[in-house]
């Protein structure tokens, strides 16, 4: 018996495709079938399986980065109709349905060199937690003995800005981190706060303050509060720029009469 | 290899460095500048202009906004305090501008509301700057932009050809008057300024609360957000009341018989037609 033939039901995905970082970019096209929960890496798995175009080229495989698949490793980030988000969590049904279109938009983050088509170099953010020393300042050779103790309400605050994974929604979508600048952004300032809040990391806090008052520190935000709205983890980033303000102003006071 | 050493910064001009050196003082004065001198100064002028809509005494001249200007230009050493304003304004505009360009807005992509409050916030502190310009230009240094004939209070009894015997004749009321009188383009002009004005002190006075660290919780952000929009309410019925006090003054009825004297002299050819009939 011959199952009746039903057309497979499909929808388009436009990718903004770079070859390199100081490449030109080019949009494609690709048709995917539909399939039930079907996110967008497996939407990727599928062009790279078939990379064709609508218009019948065989091109390179689209290439992008991803680790968990389960929105806790900040590695698949990528805009997706012009918002910022993880695409392992984007189901592209639900986008779809979202956005009323036949097609959806995969572009790569524009705050960080694209190093191939939808792969971008984030490493700025990781330099950005150097510089704020985003540890708790023990070396490990000797027995400390245990640490200080946090009340329950510390460790609540500081279980939320601890579940950053520094993805950067929150630069992606600021408008005062740009490209050109060197402006810190949310995510460094969420973990400064988060390390000053340790009773061992406030051991580097007034280190951390002095660069977060400089160049591209904290003054620089100019409270759009995009990357509030944006964070995949619901970090409260906003109160933690507040709070490190609120740090600022009694260290530049400390400073101005104690400092030498 | 004598690569060691990370690639060092292309020199700094002067400026370059003493900016860079003082970044956070001159962020936390831009933001001072703002709200202090200009921003209450703002406020002061607001509530003494809000003051026409009392109207004024017609057979003297007499009125609670002649008494206010009297007493601002009676205070000592007025000259430092508009040089002063100037001082902070030169500071505030310069530094925000330079800032505004740091930044790039992307309501089209994001567009939540505090987005598009973060980029009025730059566009209005622009209006501001050219409103403030031409505010003063037209109304203090009575420069003639645009054909508009803006005569000031100090101007107004001691204009060359008004005799001595007039020079303690109220003007302000009469004159800021016919200032608004003469076009819906004034009107208009000083609605989006005064407007774009208003909301820039207003949220800069919200977002200065978090770069400050005082509103350190989404709850304090809001409660001081509701206190920044009742100013800015305030501030605006202040205007709404300056504005109607001078459109409804009627230049033919409403003035005493010196200031048509002194009008008639300031405004040889008066493009509102005074009409005196029905005077007492």
């Amino acid at each position: 018996m011959i199952a009746p033939h039903t057309p497979e039901k499909t929808f388009l995905v436009r990718i903004q495709r770079q070859d390199g970082e100081s490449q030109p970019a080019y949009w494609q096209e690709f048709e995917v079938p539909v399939k039930p929960a079907q996110n967008i890496i497996s939407v990727l798995q599928y062009i790279a399986a078939n990379p064709v175009t609508t218009s019948g080229e065989q091109v390179e495989p689209v290439v992008w980065d991803s680790g968990c698949l389960e929105e806790v490793c900040g590695a698949c980030t990528m805009v997706v109709d012009g918002q910022v988000r993880q695409s392992c969590s984007c189901l592209a049904n639900e986008q779809l349905a979202k956005t009323g279109k036949d097609h959806i938009e995969l572009t790569p983050m524009t705050k960080f060199p694209v190093v191939r088509d939808l792969f971008v170099d984030r490493q700025r953010m990781f330099d950005n937690l150097k510089k704020i020393k985003g540890w708790v300042p023990i070396d490990g050779t000797h027995d400390l003995g245990p640490g200080p103790t946090e009340t329950p309400e510390q460790q609540e605050e500081r279980y939320a800005y601890s579940r950053c994974m520094t993805c950067g929604c929150c630069l992606e979508a600021c408008p005062q981190f740009t490209k050109d600048n060197e402006f810190i952004g949310a995510q460094a300032i969420a973990q400064a706060l988060y390390f000053n809040q340790h009773e061992t990391g406030k051991k580097l806090k007034s280190e951390r303050l002095d660069e977060l008052s400089g160049p591209g520190g904290v003054a620089d935000c100019g409270n759009a509060q995009n990357c509030v709205k944006v964070c995949p983890k619901e970090i409260p980033l906003t109160q933690a720029i507040a709070k490190v303000g609120r740090q600022l102003t009694v260290h530049a006071v400390k400073s101005f009469f104690s400092s030498k | 290899m004598s690569t060691a050493n990370p690639p060092k910064k292309s020199p700094a001009t002067p400026l370059c460095s003493l900016l860079e050196k003082n970044h956070f003082i001159l962020r936390r004065l831009h933001s001072l500048s703002g709200i202090v001198p200009i921003g209450l100064f703002v406020c002061m002028h607001l509530f003494t202009n809000a003051q026409m809509i009392w109207g004024q005494d017609s057979t003297t001249g007499e009125g609670t906004f002649q008494h206010e200007v009297d007493f601002i230009h009676s205070m000592p050493a007025l000259f430092i305090i508009e040089w002063s304003l100037w001082g902070a304004i030169a500071f505030h505009a310069g530094l925000g501008f330079w800032y505004t360009f740091t930044g790039k807005h992307n309501v089209k992509r994001y567009s939540y509301a505090d987005n598009l409050r973060y980029m009025l916030q730059r566009i209005t502190g622009v209006i501001a700057l050219v409103f403030i310009f031409l505010h003063v230009a037209t109304l203090r240094w009575r420069w003639d932009l645009f054909g508009w004939f803006t005569p000031f209070y100090g101007e107004g009894y001691q204009a060359p050809g008004v005799p001595h015997a007039f020079h303690d004749v109220p003007m302000s009321l009469p004159l800021t008057a016919y200032a608004l009188q003469i076009s819906w383009l004034v009107v208009l002009f000083y609605l989006v300024g005064v407007t774009a004005s208003v909301y820039h002190w207003c949220n800069g006075l919200w977002t200065a609360a978090i770069s400050w660290g005082l509103t350190i919780t989404t709850a304090s952000m809001k409660r001081w957000g509701f206190v920044c929009a009742g100013l800015f309410v305030a501030l605006m019925s202040f205007f709404a009341a300056s504005m109607i006090g001078a459109l409804k003054f009627d230049l033919g009825q409403d003035m005493s018989a010196d200031q048509i004297e002194v009008f008639e002299l300031i405004v040889p050819e008066s493009r509102i037609p005074l009409d005196v009939s029905n005077r007492p």
